[in-house]
This record gives structure tokens, sequence and C-alpha cells, in this order.
């Protein structure tokens, strides 16, 4: 422990302690420029100077990197420290004026301007270097750094380009004090609407609110940690060391005897419908990325922008995208009505936009679902009835002028109609996941013909499968809204405890097995089983059925060539038998 | 044969003599750049025409100190010292002196004042005054010949270090020889040693600095110029006793000579086992690197070189931790400057005694100085602690050219501070010259007369401040440039009494906060010129005045219109050559200027042949 004055207040302080965070511990403010407690003290601004008594005198040093000794005597604002601060400061306002951080700083010390020259009124960089060190100490990468000397220096890309080795972490404009460094989009925009999706704002989060278990993970992709194997902030931060980054996806094999299936949706892909525009106009977005952008938690707050960052004026929806459609998918989504009525809702209430809705047909079945849109019609929403043609930014006139044309025929009037918008959002559709068809074959399950997985009967047995102890449950089954997949969820559950209550499945009892004498190992039966039952035994070069599995179909039997698969009940030697007893009638 | 105040050596290095006569030439930067490898040819040729290769040596050395005078040669044994050689004059001088033993007045130095020449070395001024330590060899030995500086004693302390001394006896030594670093600040070498030596790690490093920034100095160049090898030696001495088994000497790109002589010189010792595995057959190792340095002026500051060394950007960073606790690539290292290394082997081959018996209380042994500005005789000269300016400027350096008055004299290099007339008689050390305002720093010496403008000497040296400072704190990067913007608006006639209360305040914070020893000095000519010479920057602000008429913007150019009449009769000179087209007049009658027209650039005052002109 190290014994020092810091204004008189005597204080302890473990001996590695800077005069800086020794002088915080007894509440004394220290400004500082170029220090930030993540990086290396680098001691360039010079405005954290304090004036230390030692035994060779009264001497000016910088708190922000000065390490206490024993018997110190630290003044933090004594006339000395103070004309150097106020001479730093002002030298600093001339050099970049428009630092405000600067200016307000030098205003504590009663320094309203500066007595030096300016040469740039624009200029807002101090040179600080936590930009630099941010680079290189938390990103990794050292993608900018100094150039030149005394007043020519710079904060630069080496020769000056866009840096390739740049990882557009934005740790540099993060710490800037000053607002000189700005993490810019290289087309100018705003809001990047593209990176609206559902991923994280963050390289670490809870992945979303209800998340079990509600702790914080890493997102390998976006944290520096993986790409430069720097930064590491998360682990300096977290008091119980919780965080490592050595830890690997585990695959843990469970024992179970039922599964619940509720692998959910994908949305369909609007950019496969070009003559929408998705992903080539700009303002053309999806639903989701709508929810993300109105989200209060999202990126702009909650507030509705477009790509320049202004509130769009009118609003073209979109419905049944990927939906009804032949040519891409037939079945009607279910959910698009709704929800594209709720975005027509939010828009008008948040930025008082102009919304059109374009639907084939309103499918508003469903309590209370009516009523909402009886209730949008009243609200004076624009609903046209038609598929939309098209979306351009092809202006025939002034009024279209840089705005996104929706050209859609409206049956109800009879004619095609362009009507220009400022934004415009595609609702689309549900599609089963791109994995469904992997996961039908690993449960033993069925498809429909869209790729949903079929229910073994869809009055009678809505939630079961044709694999007993397996359910589905929600959107994975077939397009629904949430109360539905409650409702199912429950239902699938349910029948998932009462098994396990009874303790064990019934199987038919004419199941098939082999001859293991018989079978001559040529395989044929095994891709023909449609429940996958049927697996090899190397060593004894033989197939052997999994009679758990098996629900009698009989098809390895009929193929087997060299008669080695059986069916109980239905044996060849009983088969024949039962001819020879019908027979013996005749 | 007993050389000038040079050190005498215990073995003669011509102890069988084979030559009659040996002839020293200077091979120094300075007489190289006045052709002495032209005349030392020449005379190779003229030997070789006499016949008289055996009889006569030439020998090409290190910078002899006296570079003012150069091309130089020194003939020894009589130690008769030629001047100012020119390749015509070979013919005759060998003739005259190397084959009749007549030596030749002619080419002997003549001083200012005086009206005979001095044939012998040691009665020169110039000379008589020094006292060799660190120079020991110079002009005396091939620095390319490492057997002539073994014949000098040479890799005897290395020998004794190493039999005789343990690694602690050696530093000790040093701490009680009172050495202190030559390189600027002064510290105590001895008890950096002992900090280095203290430390436990497996790896050391030591580092000599053969940086050498300062505009105008060329101690360090003419050392390794001279004399490599005692700095090689002074480095094993040191890595020895510190337990350090590599070394680097960081020189700058722009020495090629001293570069050159610097690989020759590792090159032999490596060959005769003095550098590398197993030195002098003990276990004792040690490998020597060269790096080159870019030429910025911080890169001599210590933890900017490390950095440049380790081929980071070359700037400073704060201290502590200094070097010798984590320094190159985070190990203890200890930085010498080049001088400080030379004294090493002397103090351990004579002893901490007898070291510590040369200078005054606190400052001990000698120090190099290069001596330039309005002085007789510019040059490199080593003298003893304590010896007062008076001394170094009217006796060594032979007074002021021209029969002009002393008005300054600028010590420590660009930032360094000026020191008046009245502060001549102070002894030199590194307290009183920082006591003046000023410092030892490296050792240049920038003599002033009274033809100089304080003013502007203070804008010139901040011009090289500003320019180097490497731009990572505040008060360096903006403060030179503040500093200098307000001096050049006082030099140019606009600056307010305000300017100067900023300027004073401004250096003081400077001086105070800088985060390297070149922000923390930078002030100093601005802060000594306005304690020594305040009245120069009244008359600038009050009533826009330059007493030495250098700041053109404040002179008035008037022609005296009888002068030039009847002198000049009205040459017009001045009317063609005048840029701005201020002067008028007619051949035969008075020319006048215009002074709304006059761009005030002097050319007017510099060509008149009659003295019309003169500045008011
Ligand atoms: C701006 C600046 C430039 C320096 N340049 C040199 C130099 O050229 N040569 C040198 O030996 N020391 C130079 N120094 C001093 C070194 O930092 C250091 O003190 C020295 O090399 C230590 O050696 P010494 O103790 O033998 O003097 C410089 C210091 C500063 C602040
Ligand atoms: S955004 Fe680029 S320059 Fe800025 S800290 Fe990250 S990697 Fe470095
Ligand atoms: S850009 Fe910002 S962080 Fe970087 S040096 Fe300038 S002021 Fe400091
Ligand atoms: S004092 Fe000057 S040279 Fe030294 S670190 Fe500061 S800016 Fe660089
Ligand atoms: S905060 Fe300490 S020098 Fe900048
Ligand atoms: S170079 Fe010849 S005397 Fe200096």
């Amino acid at each position: 422990m190290i014994s020092l004055k810091i204004n008189g207040k005597p204080i302890q302080v473990e001996s590695g302690t800077t005069i800086l965070q020794a002088a915080k511990q007894l509440g004394f403010e220290i400004p500082t420029l170029c220090y930030h407690p993540q990086l290396e003290p680098y001691a360039a601004c010079r405005v954290c100077t304090v004036e230390v008594k030692n035994e060779k005198g009264n001497k000016l040093m910088t708190s922000c990197n000065s390490i206490v000794e024993d018997g110190m005597e630290v003044q933090t604002d004594s006339d000395a420290v103070a004309q150097a601060r106020k001479i730093n400061l002002q030298l600093l306002m001339a050099q970049a004026p428009a630092a405000e951080i600067v200016s307000e700083m030098a205003a504590n010390y009663g320094v309203g301007d500066t007595a030096f020259l300016s040469e740039n009124a624009e200029e807002k960089c101090i040179l600080c270097g936590l930009c630099v060190r941010a680079c290189e100490q938390v990103a990794g990468t050292s993608a900018i750094g100094f150039a030149n000397r005394g007043k020519d220096r710079v904060v630069t890309t080496p020769f000056d380009v866009q840096n390739e080795a740049c990882i557009t972490c934005g740790s540099c404009a993060f710490v800037c004090p000053t607002g000189a460094i700005t993490m810019d989009d290289p087309f100018g925009r705003e809001v990047i609407h593209d990176e609206m999706t559902l991923g994280p704002d963050k390289a670490i989060t809870v992945p979303f609110m209800q998340a079990v278990p509600n702790a914080p993970a890493i997102d390998t992709e976006a944290c520096i940690h993986f790409k430069t194997d720097a930064c590491g902030l998360c682990a300096e931060v977290c008091e119980p060391e919780a965080i490592d980054y050595s830890q690997k996806d585990e695959i843990e094999e469970v024992e179970v005897g039922t599964i619940l299936l509720a692998t959910g949706f994908k949305t369909f892909d609007a950019s496969r419908i070009a003559k929408y525009g998705y992903g080539k106009l700009p303002n053309v977005i999806t639903s989701l990325e709508f929810e993300k952008l109105s989200n209060a938690s999202g990126p702009t707050g909650g507030d509705i922008l477009m790509q320049d960052g202004s509130v769009p004026k009118s609003v073209g929806i979109i419905h049944c995208v990927g939906s009804r459609d032949d040519n891409y998918n037939k079945y009607c989504s279910k959910v698009c009505c709704m929800y594209s009525l709720k975005i027509a809702h939010l828009m008008a209430e948040k930025t008082g936009a102009e919304v059109y809705n374009f639907y084939i047909d309103m499918r508003t079945p469903g309590k209370g679902y009516e009523e909402f849109y009886e209730r949008l019609l009243e609200e004076g929403m624009h609903l046209i009835r038609g598929r939309a043609a098209d979306v351009s930014d092809w202006a025939m006139n002034e009024d279209e002028e840089g705005k996104l044309v929706i050209r859609a025929e409206d049956t109800l009037v009879g004619a095609v109609r362009r009507i220009p918008v400022d934004m415009v959002v595609l609702a689309v559709g549900l599609e089963p996941q791109p994995d469904a068809e992997e996961i039908r074959r690993k449960f033993n399950i069925s498809c429909s013909s869209d790729g949903w997985f079929l229910e073994r009967h869809p009055k009678l047995a809505p939630v079961s499968t044709f694999t007993d102890g397996v359910f589905l449950a929600g959107s994975c089954q077939g397009p629904k809204d949430i109360p539905e997949t409650v409702a199912q969820s429950g239902a699938a559950v349910a029948e998932a405890l009462a098994l396990i209550d009874r303790g064990y499945v019934e199987l038919e009892p004419n199941t098939a097995f082999i001859y293991e004498e018989e079978c001559s190992g040529c395989k044929t039966c095994i891709p023909l089983c449609p429940f996958s039952a049927i697996s090899f035994v190397e060593d004894k070069n033989v197939s052997e059925i999994n009679e758990a599995l098996c629900k009698g179909c009989g098809t390895c039997v009929a193929a087997c060539p060299s008669g080695a698969a059986q069916q109980h009940l239905f044996t060849d030697e009983q088969i024949f038998e039962e001819i020879k007893g019908v027979l013996s009638y005749v | 044969m007993e050389q000038l105040n040079t050190e005498p050596t215990k073995t003669t290095a011509n102890a069988q003599k084979p030559f009659r006569m040996s002839v020293l030439v200077c091979a120094g930067t300075g007489c190289v750049s006045n052709n002495s490898f032209k005349v030392m040819e020449a005379l190779q040729d003229e030997i070789k025409k006499h016949n008289l290769e055996k009889e006569i040596q030439i020998v090409g050395t290190g910078c002899n100190g006296f570079c003012a005078e150069g091309p130089l040669l020194v003939v020894q044994p009589d130690e008769i010292f030629y001047a100012q050689l020119k390749v015509k004059d070979i013919p005759l001088l060998v003739e005259e002196h190397f084959l009749k033993g007549r030596p030749v007045e002619k080419f002997m130095y003549t001083p200012p004042e005086g009206e005979v020449a001095i044939p012998k070395m040691s009665d020169i001024d110039f000379f008589a005054h020094q006292r060799l330590i660190a120079l020991r060899n110079r002009g005396l030995i091939d620095p390319e010949k490492i057997d002539e500086y073994i014949g000098r004693d040479g890799y005897t302390a290395i020998a004794k270090a190493l039999t005789e001394m343990s690694p602690a006896e050696i530093v000790q030594e040093i701490v009680d020889s009172g050495l202190r670093g030559r390189g600027g600040a002064g510290f105590p070498s001895g008890v950096k040693w002992q900090l280095c030596a203290k430390q436990d790690s497996d790896t050391k490093y030591i580092v000599c600095n053969a940086d050498e920034g300062d505009p105008g100095a060329f101690m360090d160049r003419s050392i390794i110029e001279s004399d490599p090898h005692s700095v090689i030696e002074g480095m094993l001495i040191g890595a020895f006793g510190m337990g350090a088994s590599e070394g680097f000497i960081y020189i700058r790109n722009e020495y090629p000579l001293a570069l050159e002589r610097l690989h020759v010189a590792i090159e032999q010792a490596e060959k005769y086992g003095l550098l590398g595995e197993n030195i002098l057959g003990t276990n004792f190792s040690f490998k020597m690197n060269v790096v080159r340095g870019a030429g910025a002026f911080v890169c001599g500051e210590e933890t900017a070189l490390i950095a440049s060394i380790e081929g980071k950007l070359g700037e400073p960073r704060p201290r502590p931790p200094y070097p010798v606790e984590s320094g190159l690539w985070g190990k203890p290292t200890n930085i010498n400057n080049v001088e400080t290394w030379a004294n090493v082997p002397i103090i351990i081959d004579r002893g901490a005694k007898w070291f510590a018996s040369i200078g005054t209380e606190t400052s001990k042994g000698t120090k190099v100085f290069s001596l330039v500005g309005k002085i007789n005789n510019t040059g490199l000269l080593e003298v003893p602690m304590g010896i007062t300016l008076r001394d170094i400027i009217y006796k060594i350096g032979g007074g002021i050219p021209n029969g002009k008055k002393f008005k300054a004299i600028q010590s420590g290099g660009p930032s360094g501070g000026c020191i008046p007339e009245d502060q001549l008689d102070l002894p030199v050390d590194y307290e009183s010259l920082s006591e003046a305002g000023s410092m030892m720093g490296s050792g240049g010496m920038v003599v002033m007369d009274e033809d100089t403008c304080m003013v502007d000497v203070a804008r010139y040296f901040l011009t090289f401040t500003r320019d180097e400072s490497c731009g990572k704190c505040a008060p360096c990067r903006e403060g030179t440039w503040q500093m200098h913007e307000i001096l050049t608006k006082i030099t140019e006639g606009n600056g307010t009494l305000n300017d100067l209360a900023v300027l004073e305040a401004l250096a003081e914070v400077v001086k105070d906060t800088s985060l390297c020893g070149l922000g923390q000095t930078a002030p100093n000519p601005v802060i000594t010129t306005l304690r020594y010479f305040r009245d120069e920057y009244l008359a600038h602000i009050e009533k826009k005045e330059c007493q030495a008429h250098v700041c053109r913007e404040l002179n008035t150019y008037i022609i005296h219109g009888d002068v030039c009449k009847t002198d000049g009769k009205g040459c017009g000179v001045c009317r063609r050559e005048c840029p701005d087209k201020a002067i008028t007049g007619e051949k035969g009658k008075a020319h006048v200027i215009d002074q709304q027209l006059c761009g005030k650039c002097g050319v007017c005052y510099d060509v008149c042949n009659f003295n019309a002109i003169t500045i008011e």
C-alpha cells in the first residue's frame, strides 16, 4: 500500500495506481482528454496535469500515467495547474476550434476564447490518439495511425487510402471525444434498411428478451476478439469472470421418450420477385425489417425512417408477397393480411403518412380481426383490391419524380392505377424452414407437398405424427398466427405428457424381421424402408430391422430378393398355410 | 613522442619507429569536403616521385578539430601544423620540408590578429587549452586500422575488465569516476549502470546513441570517425559490467563516413576476437548491431529511439518506466551517448580517481564541444569541465572575427539558452549552465556577435524545434508553433506588449508540461533571450526597430543623396536591382527610394558599392 496526500487528504492505495485513479477514489475530478480507462495511457493532451511535491520540490506531472509514490503530495487544482491547463486548453482550442469538449473544458477555467492563432475553424481532431489506440489495442488491427510530424500530424490510414485492414468495428468513432471520427455509410445512407435483420446489434447480447437461459451470448461472427484476437473488453469488465472465449459449441446426447418439433418457419425471400425491386430500389423493405425499424429498442429507436433519414410521407404495403401465387407458393400464409393491417395502422400513427394497402382478398377470420379491419377503413386507410404488378422508380409525371411507383390493377374500380409512394413494405409470406426435409427424414415423419410437416390426421390427430412420440407445434406444421401456435403447442405438450405418463408405446404386431442366415447383405431393403427402420450390421454382413420403428408396411418383405425379410403374422409359411386352409374347403 | 595534451600512452605506438616522418592528413568530414582526399593523393604521388615511401608514412586520420582551417596536415615527430592546403602546394611542401627538412612557413597557420605563422601544433591557442580524453586518439591514428588503436593502449581496458575485475567493480568504478551522460541530460552514468545491473532479467541490452540531430553538432560523428574502437571498447566494458550480451549503435543515416568506419571497426574487432563469442578467451560474449536512424531529431530521445529500433513510430513515451527497467522489447536497456561510451575505457584503464580529479565538484572529466558561429576558430574541441566560456571563446576560439563585439553564446543545441557577455566567466559545467537558463546539451556552441538579432535567433531555433516536434503532445506540438508565430509577428514589427506576455506565459507552460526533453527545452531560447535581451524585444515592439538590422521588415533603407551623387555618380545599380521598382533617379544624379513602394528586401543595400545606402 502506498500512502499519499491529495489536496491535503490522506489516502492509501495499492502500488501501481495512477494519480488519476487515486484522485478519483477521493472524489477529485481531474479533466482528461486523451485518457480512457480501457486503453493504455498516452499522456499527450497534458490537461490532466497536477502539481506534485516530493523531495525534489514541486513538479507538474500528468496524472493519467504517473504512478503514485509514497509520501507524494498532490495538488489537483493549484494555481500552477490551473495556469497550465488554461494554456494547454487554449492551444487545443486554437488547433481544433470545432472540438466542443475542449471549449467546454476551457470554460470551466474561465477561458472564453483562445489567445492563440487558429488556422482551420472546422478542425475537430485534437490528436489525442484515442482512436489510434482503440484500433490497435481493442480492434487489434492498427488500420489507422498517425502520419507526419509536429503541426502536420494527422490521424489517417496508411497512404491516406481506405484501409482493407479496417474491420469497421467503429471503436475509433466510439472513443473519439470530439466527434472527429464518424462511421459513415459509403453511400451516404443514414439508415441502412438491409441491416434490419433480426440479428443482434452487438456482438454480445441476450439473444432475445425471453431467452432461456437469460444470459448474454457472444456472436462470434461479429465479435472483434474472434476476428483479430484483440479486444476482450467484456472479459475485462465482467466481475464474476463469466466470459470464456474458449468455449465451443457442444453436442449433447439426451435420451428422451417423446420429441416435440417446433422448428417454425422462414419468411419468403422478397428478392425472388424481381419486379417488386427488393434489394435494388432503396426504401423497399420487408415486413420483418419494418418490425425492427419500428421497435423502440431498434437502431432508430422506433422511428420509421427512409435511408436518407427522412420520414416517409406515403407508403405502399403489398400483401401476399410469395403467397397465393402460382409462381412461388400457392397457399395462403394466413397471417399477412392481419399483420399488414397492423403495419398500416402503426405506419399512419407514427409517421402520419398516406398508407396504401394492395390486397387480393382481405382475410380476417378470427376474434376481433374483422373489427380491426373495419376500424382501419374508418381511419381512412387506402385499400386497393388487386395484386400489385410492380414497383419501379420510373416517373411518368412530376408527381412521381423521386418516388417509388406501384402499379396495380384496382379490380373494384376496374382500372390500372399508378400510385407514387416514398416507401414500400412487402408483406412476405411464410415458408417451411430450408432444412425441413432433413428434419423430416431424421424423425421419420412426412411433409405435405408444400414442405410443411404433416400431422397424422388433420382432424383426429392434429399434433401427432406417423412416428410415435414425435409431436408437432407451431408453424413448422403450417402457417399460423401466435394464438393458434400457443394453443397448438399446449395440445402437443399434453399429448406428449400423456405418453410419458403411460410409459410405453404400443407397436403394431405385424412388424417385419430378417432371417439372418438367409440375408445376403445386398442392402436392397435399406433405402426402401419409409421409416428408416433398417440398418446394416457390418460385422455380420446382414441387414437388421429395428422393430420399434417398423410400421409393418411390408415394403422390404416384398423387395427382398433372397426372401430373408419376413413379416410377423404374414410370413411366407403362414400365407401358404392360409392359402392351403382356404383351398381345403374348395 | 608526447602528444599535445593528449593522454600519454603506456606503450608507444612508435616503439620501433620504421619511418622517419609520419604525415597525418585529416580525413574528417570537414576536411574531406575541403578536398583533403585530393591533397592526400597528390602527397602520395609526390612522395613516390621522390622515392620517399620507405621513409615517410601517410596516415588518414579522423577529425583533428580545427575544421575551420582544413584541409589539415600534421607532420610528426616535429608536430608541424599545415593548414588550408591545396593540391598545388604539395610539390613545394614535399621538396622543401620532407626532402630538405625546411618547414614551409607560408603553409602554416597564422592567427587572425597575429603576423607570424605558428609552426608547432601545440603552440597554437586553439590546441593549447584543450585536454583530450574522449578524443585521445584523434588525429593520431588511422581509424580504419585496429592495430593503431591497439598500439595506443586500445583494448587493454577490456582485457583488464575481463580478467582483473568483477562486473560490480566495473560499475563501481564508473560510479566513482563521477562520469555523467554526455548526450544532454547529464544523468550520472554509474547510477544508471547500477540500476541496469540490478535488473533481474536473462536478456539485457545496451545502446549507443549516435543520433546527434542538433544542427551544427558533430561531436559524436567525429568521435566515431576518428576513433570508433573507443566506443566499441566502452560498450564492451559496459556490457560486461551490466550483464548484457547484445548492443546496438543507433546512428543517423546521414553520417556515411562514420557508418563506414564503424562497420570496418566492428569487422576488425570481430576478426581479433574482441566481439562475438568468448571474447579474449573468456566466457563473455557480445553481439554488436548497427541500426541506422532515419534522421528525425526526436529519435535521439531515448524512448523514441527504442521505438525506432523496434521498428515502431519514433515518438517518445512517458517515463517511468525508464529504459533501464523496460527498454528494447521490454527488456532492461542502458542507453548512453557516444562520448559517454568513449570515456569508459580510459576510466577503467587509468582509474576513477584520476578521472574524478579533472573537472569541477559536480561535473567530472572533459566535454567535447563544437564551436561555430561568429568565431575565428570554428571546430571541435575538448576541454576540462570548469573552464570558463570566456576561455573557450577568446583563448581557444580566438575571439570574434572582424573586430565585432560579442553578444551571446548559445550552448546545448537548438534548445539551449543564449548566455550574454556578463555571464562569460561562468565555469562550464552542468549546473552552472542550467542556472544561466541554458544547458550542456550534447555540446553545440554557437557564438553570436553584435550583428545578431536575439529575437530572430529565438525565432530561428524555434523553427527547428517546431519542425522537429513529433507532434504527440499538445504543448510541444501547438506551443512551439504558436511561439514561432508570435516571434515572427514581432520580427515583422506587428508584435504587441500583449503578445510578449502571452509568449512568456506560453514558454513556461510548454517547458513545464511537455512530454519529452524536446518540448521541455524548446522554449529555452525564448526564455533566455527574454531574460537577457528583453530590450531587443521591446525595441521591436514599441519602436519597431531591430538594432541589428536583421529583421528586414523593420528596416528603412535610405539613400544619402550626396554620397550617391558624388561617390557613386548615380550609378543606378540599385534602381535596376530593386524588385519593387521603388528607386527612382537618373545617371549622375542622386537616387531616392519611395518608402511606400519599398518591399524591404535589402537588395539595394547589398549592391551599392559606395555605401550610399544606410539602414535606419
Ligand atoms: C529531443 C531529444 C533529442 C536527443 N538527441 C540525442 C542525441 O542525438 N544523442 C544523444 O546521445 N542523446 C540524445 N538525447 C538524450 C537521450 O534521450 C538520452 O538521455 C541519452 O542518450 C542518454 O545517454 P547519456 O546518459 O550517455 O547522455 C536526446 C534527448 C531529447 C529529448
Ligand atoms: S473502425 Fe476500422 S479504423 Fe476504426 S477502430 Fe475499427 S478497425 Fe480501426
Ligand atoms: S480523431 Fe478523435 S480520437 Fe482520434 S485523435 Fe482525433 S480527436 Fe482523438
Ligand atoms: S515534447 Fe514534442 S517531441 Fe516530445 S513527445 Fe511531445 S510533441 Fe513529441
Ligand atoms: S489525459 Fe493525461 S495527458 Fe491526456
Ligand atoms: S574535419 Fe579536419 S579538422 Fe575537422
